[in-house]
């Protein structure tokens, strides 16, 4: 699942009440584990909210819909990241950030994230970049999928992955769980 | 100038104000992806949402 599909869904409470709207997208660098969401309130003349909505508080994750039990699910936006604040992050928004390699080659620009939601452990990791390739690629301009490995190192100008990552790059979701299960398994088995 | 037409300004004013205001509001409530700040550090950039949000 893209990122861009989460975000401006409503976050509607068991009572039926749409109490927000997902904002942003917090995950920690390390272990690649989304922690949460920033909000905004919802209608026209609405702004981001003070509070935040950590992963362990949501219900589900549905298709059009975040499932929470109540209001009282929200906390303070500074505690949703600060439980996602690990070694190698940047505090930034990843999107529009350039993807380096380890050999030191530009891949593109990130223009969504990838996202895997496991039900049954309650759990949401960044699988993978959607970038805008660049000349490095051969493709130049069209948008590919890029696998991450389980430890993702990110600054604020450049978010970094291994050089064999160029060799798992695919074109549509479909397949790309294979692609990053693959590329993760060369990693281990290269460690 | 008539009085309608001080009106006609008045609520021209006001139309491109409330505009302006909604077109801001929608820029705020624009969503991203953010990486976790670094262990035992603060971010920068903070607005009514609190800090690590994107504009």
């Amino acid at each position: 699942m893209r990122t861009s599909e989460i975000t401006k869904r409503p976050v509607v409470t068991h009572q039926g009440e749409d109490v927000a709207q997902v904002k942003d997208i917090v995950f920690a660098a390390n272990g690649g584990r989304v922690g949460g969401f920033t909000l905004a309130g919802r209608g026209l003349f609405s702004g981001p909210k003070k509070e935040a909505l950590s992963w362990e508080s949501v219900g589900s994750l549905g298709a059009d819909a975040v499932m929470i039990e109540s209001e009282a699910a929200f906390e303070p936006h500074q505690s949703v990241l600060d439980r996602s604040a690990r070694s190698g992050g940047s505090g930034g928004d990843v999107l529009g950030s350039k993807v380096l390699t380890d050999a030191g080659t530009d891949l593109g620009v990130v223009v969504d994230v990838v996202v895997e939601v496991d039900d049954d452990a309650h759990t949401c990791d960044v699988i993978g970049y959607e970038i805008e390739a660049s000349e490095a690629l051969e493709t130049k301009g069209t948008r590919l999928l890029i696998p991450l490995p389980a430890t993702l190192s990110a600054s604020k100008e450049f978010l970094m992955v291994p050089d064999s990552a160029r060799n798992f790059v695919g074109r549509d979701l479909a397949g790309f769980g294979a692609s990053v299960a693959a590329f993760r398994a060369q990693l281990e088995g290269g460690a | 100038m008539e009085w309608w037409g001080w009106l006609i300004v008045v609520v021209g004013v006001i139309v491109i104000l409330l505009g302006l205001f909604i077109g801001l509001q929608a820029r705020r409530r624009r969503g991203g992806v953010i990486v976790g700040p670094a262990s035992g550090t603060s971010t920068t950039g903070v607005d009514d949402a609190g800090p690590g949000s994107t504009p």
